[in-house]
């Protein structure tokens, strides 16, 4: 189990200092429980303490990169086993496979359509970062030809797949790119982790379940340690227990040898079921998924997915910020303001919901904070407020001029109405208000 | 003064100098230092040029017999008069709480450290906003806004000195020669007329948390004009120098101290956890409901609140009392907590607070803001109007303990212990003087441990004020307790927020926290 911040605040010289960042020695520790500070941070920590928290503060599991500048991939350095205790930091990638059988204008092709594999999705860009090319001709030439043009196209960070023959002749030239090597087997990994090791490059540990992979690991760890953990998957819910015993021994239980990232290759033959099972994949903590679908039909929903995974559950619960649509809205509907806190929003919507009569709901976004809380904090007044309906294009579908704003925010009403000239309304201060408001107001629509 | 020795930061020393002659030859302010040195044991003397000026005079008026007056603070003093001879002169200092609402000034006699009178009055800022946001944005908003904020707090301590000096009538404006303030962080800021602008924008940063000792004059106060004025540190925006004083009365912060938790329930909620050598803080913003306000019939508690009721669970008929037995009027802080428990016991709402519209009773009907039940009719009344509590009320009611309970259980966890792990409750703040522990227990806004547990420490600012006055240890433990405590920014993750939605039911959505609760 990991320290607590107390744990680490009795190790800490107590001085108060602020010369770490932070106000006090309990509130450095506590960044440092939560991993986002470093005791090198403090000039003035003891060597015991360096000697004590330097063991029990390493990262449970190890951060590797692969690829370097805008194509690096950062793997590891997770902490949970379920994201809503503090959240997965590093996205899983997904390597693409590119045979080597292929050649030419096929292959140039192929690097095209990986390249393409960019979309947006609420405002961000997701894309593959990773491509896979695989040894399957068996030939060690053919493979360093594939592999420099693929490096010399693909817009993303490299994995090396082949015998040890096809790694030795191909990582060399493409070593500045940083590619992961795959794999380093019972059989050749003194040779493959020399060529890692030599080539600076992060490389495979692939063993045939846990214990044969727990033993390489050992015996591989004392050479070098810029590694990736392959279960050798011969079974999807194999490997799903494998990857969650892993994870959980390297969080658990520090056991070291499971202390990398992981890398699952899928098996199913069909792109449909190849997405679906490494979406498992994805949600149980693999860093790397190496497929071969390659489709944007069949990748954009994982990558969504990816990204939901991977968001930080650590902010306020709130709503999208936008216009809501309240029953059968016509143009003659009011419109009702409030923040984008969910407690808030809800309260507002039961309630309008609950007058029977249409509306239009803008939450504003206040970072999920209430009405009074926003307006404390300057984010639900005048300005942000008006900025906000215009650029929500509300009035746009109503006949009238007129907002209704919570009570509690009156104050605000007549600023609001000389910078926006809309007709501003003060509405009840409770919600439970709304109806017994709209019936006042708009008898008109009442159904 | 809680067993610190009485030091006070202001005192006289006598001095008989060693005359000038052609054997001791040494200057005038020399020779004052060297004798001085001896008396106090402290190496860094600091003298203002004024006092200077005129010093070979004073020395000499009355055969180098010399009273000094000085603050004396951690081996630094800072000499604040120089009197010729040795007669005895009166030596006072006041300490003001400066509360939101509410200022307390207490006069203290230094020499015998005892307080000699106290007076209390409204803050005048009050005209700015009822709460510490809306005067900011007055203050930041307005042309002048922070001048006239500013002035109307010294107008306030004025007009209490002036009580306290008519009421004195041998003490002089100018006996007063040192003053201690506590107050939250706003009240800091606009006390001294800095601005307080970023303290309510994100990422929420106060100018200053260590404040620096000013002169009555600077400020215009009706003291000596060159009496030191000495402000509380804070911790950050919301924890102030009333919290840090409280820390300081409680003992939170010695050595061996047990866990304990102190709470201020007021509108910021403000809460301190700790032992020893941690401390962490938050303000839980709890809002002011339980003192009456955003509540249809709350008030304070005065004449004819109602302050403790029963309600017949078969009848749904109330008993209630109120304060001196007048006539019902409205309903304070602990009659509200008792209203809450008992209407959830008689089954009048449900854990969630909703109304149970359909009771066979008159008491319960639909009104402008919905829901509503009847506590007194209007011929019972001394104002002649339904008093009544609304499903609104309850909601706010539930809001307002739900952030306190919040507020507890976030700052256990942060340090990653549980509730039986705490030793002593320390209740601050006004209302700690009228809350039923018991009541406050049944709705959830207390934790469910032994009602033994519990303290009541009253108004800890004013009283760590005063012992700051009396003695410099003292002081210097409330400018290390601030440097020590860790403030919880409860806006930051989602820890506050589950916890206060799970706080939002009567007693808590979690009933094995409150084992001892039946509703």
């Amino acid at each position: 189990m990991a320290l607590t911040g107390l744990d680490i605040f009795k190790q800490l010289p107590k001085t108060n200092c602020k010369e770490c960042g932070s106000p006090t020695c309990l509130a450095f520790a506590m960044a440092m429980a939560n991993g986002k500070a470093s005791l090198d941070m403090c000039p003035h920590a003891s060597e015991a303490a360096k000697e004590f928290l330097g063991a029990a503060t390493a990262p449970p599991v190890k951060t590797v990169k692969v690829g370097v500048g805008e194509q690096e991939v950062v793997m590891g350095d997770e902490t949970v086993l379920f994201r809503h205790d503090k959240t997965f930091y590093h996205p899983t990638a997904l390597a693409i496979q590119i045979s080597d059988t292929l050649s030419g204008a096929e292959l140039d092709a192929k690097i095209e359509k990986i390249n393409g594999l960019v979309m947006d999705r609420v405002g961000q860009q997701v894309a593959i970062q990773m491509v896979a090319v695989t040894n399957c001709s068996k030939d060690a030439a053919k493979f360093k030809a594939a592999v420099e043009a693929v490096a010399a196209k693909a817009k993303f960070a490299l994995l090396l797949a082949g015998d040890l023959a096809a790694l030795e002749a191909a990582v060399p030239a493409v070593a500045a790119k940083k590619p992961l090597i795959h794999a380093a087997t019972a059989e050749n990994w003194e040779k493959v982790v020399a060529l890692a090791k030599a080539n600076n490059c992060p490389v495979v540990v692939k063993g045939n379940g846990l214990d044969d992979t727990a033993a390489l690991v050992e015996k591989v760890a004392k050479e070098y340690k810029e590694l990736v953990l392959d279960f050798g998957n011969t079974a999807q819910a194999k490997t799903l227990a494998e990857m969650v015993n892993a994870r959980r021994l390297a969080i658990k239980k520090k056991f070291r040898p499971f202390g990398y990232p992981m890398l699952a290759c899928t098996l199913a033959t069909d792109a449909k079921e190849e997405v679906v099972e490494a979406a498992t994949y994805v949600a149980k903590y693999a860093s790397i998924i190496c497929m071969k679908a390659d489709e944007k039909h069949h990748l954009l929903p994982l990558m969504a997915w990816r990204m939901n995974v991977y968001t930080d559950p650590q902010k306020p619960m709130a709503v999208e910020g936008k216009v809501y649509e309240i029953g059968d809205v016509t143009p003659d509907c009011p419109v009702y303001v409030c923040t984008n806190f969910a407690l808030t929003y809800f309260a507002v919507e039961g309630e309008v919901v609950g007058s029977k009569i249409p509306g239009y709901i803008v939450a504003v976004d206040t970072d999920g904070s209430s009405v009074l809380t926003g307006w404390a904090s300057g984010k639900f007044v005048a300005e942000p407020i008006y900025e906000f309906v215009k650029n929500s294009g509300v009035m746009d579908k109503v006949n009238h001029n007129s907002i209704v704003i919570p009570g509690y925010v009156a104050i605000i009403s007549g600023k609001l109405k000389e910078i926006s000239s809309y007709n501003v309304i003060v509405g009840p201060q409770e919600a439970v208000g709304i109806p017994a408001f709209a019936k006042a107001n708009y008898p008109q629509l009442m159904k | 003064l809680n067993g610190y020795p009485l030091k006070p930061l202001c005192k006289r020393v006598r001095l008989t100098l060693p005359a000038a002659s052609l054997q001791d030859n040494r200057d005038d302010l020399n020779r004052l230092t060297m004798a001085l040195k001896k008396e106090i044991k402290c190496t860094d003397i600091q003298i203002p040029l004024p006092l200077v000026r005129n010093l070979g005079e004073i020395l000499r008026t009355a055969q180098f017999k010399v009273t000094v007056l000085l603050s004396e603070i951690g081996g630094k003093a800072e000499i604040i008069a120089i009197e010729p001879g040795h007669a005895h002169q009166p030596l006072y200092g006041i300490a003001v709480d400066i509360g939101t609402t509410t200022v307390v000034a207490y006069l203290l006699d230094l020499e015998k450290g005892r307080v000699v009178d106290t007076a209390g009055t409204h803050n005048r800022q009050a005209r700015f906003g009822d709460d510490v946001i809306s005067r900011i944005v007055y203050a930041v908003e307005e042309q002048d806004g922070l001048q006239t904020v500013h002035q109307s707090i010294i107008d306030t301590i004025n007009t209490l000195i002036m009580d306290l000096l008519v009421k004195q009538r041998h003490i002089k404006e100018t006996d007063i020669r040192v003053m201690m303030t506590a107050g939250n962080t706003t009240m800091a800021h606009l006390f001294l007329g800095i601005n307080p602008k970023f303290i309510r924008l994100e990422p929420y940063i106060p100018t200053t948390n260590f404040y620096p000792v000013v002169k009555s004059k600077e400020l215009g106060l009706r003291l000596h004009p060159d009496a030191l004025v000495f402000s509380y540190p804070s911790v950050a925006s919301y924890v102030g120098g009333d919290i840090v004083s409280g820390t300081l009365f409680t003992k939170m912060g010695n050595e061996d101290a047990p866990i304990s938790l102190l709470i201020d329930i007021g509108t910021n909620g403000e809460m301190v956890l700790g032992a020893g050598d941690w401390l962490v803080t938050c303000s839980c913003s709890a809002g002011p409901a339980f003192e009456g306000s955003g509540i249809t019939f709350g008030m304070r508690a005065m004449h004819g609140a109602i302050e403790r009721l029963e309600i017949d669970p078969q009848t749904y008929e109330i008993s209630y009392t109120t304060i001196n037995n007048g006539k019902p009027v409205g309903i304070c802080g602990s009659g509200l907590i008792d209203c809450l428990a008992k209407l959830r016991c008689s089954g009048v709402i449900d854990r969630a607070g909703k109304f149970q519209t359909n009771l066979p009773t008159e008491r319960m009907r639909i009104g402008e803001a919905g829901p509503e039940f009847v506590l007194v009719w209007r011929e019972d009344t001394d104002i002649n109007r339904d008093i009544i509590i609304s499903e609104a009320d309850v909601k706010n009611l539930l809001r307002a303990k739900g952030a306190v309970f919040a507020g507890i259980r976030t700052l256990l966890n942060v340090v990653g212990f549980e509730l039986d792990g705490i030793e002593n409750i320390y209740v601050a703040g006004g209302f700690g003087n009228y809350l039923n522990i018991p009541d406050a227990i049944a709705i959830g806004l207390l934790p469910d441990i032994p009602v033994e547990k519990y303290k009541y420490v009253g108004n800890t600012s004013a009283k760590g004020a005063c012992m700051a006055l009396l003695s410099q240890e003292a002081w210097q433990e409330a400018n290390n307790l601030a440097g020590k405590m860790t403030y919880i920014e409860l806006s930051v993750g989602n820890l506050f927020m589950d916890e206060f939605v799970s706080s939002l039911f009567i007693p808590h959505t979690d009933l094995t926290l409150f084992p001892n609760v039946s509703l």
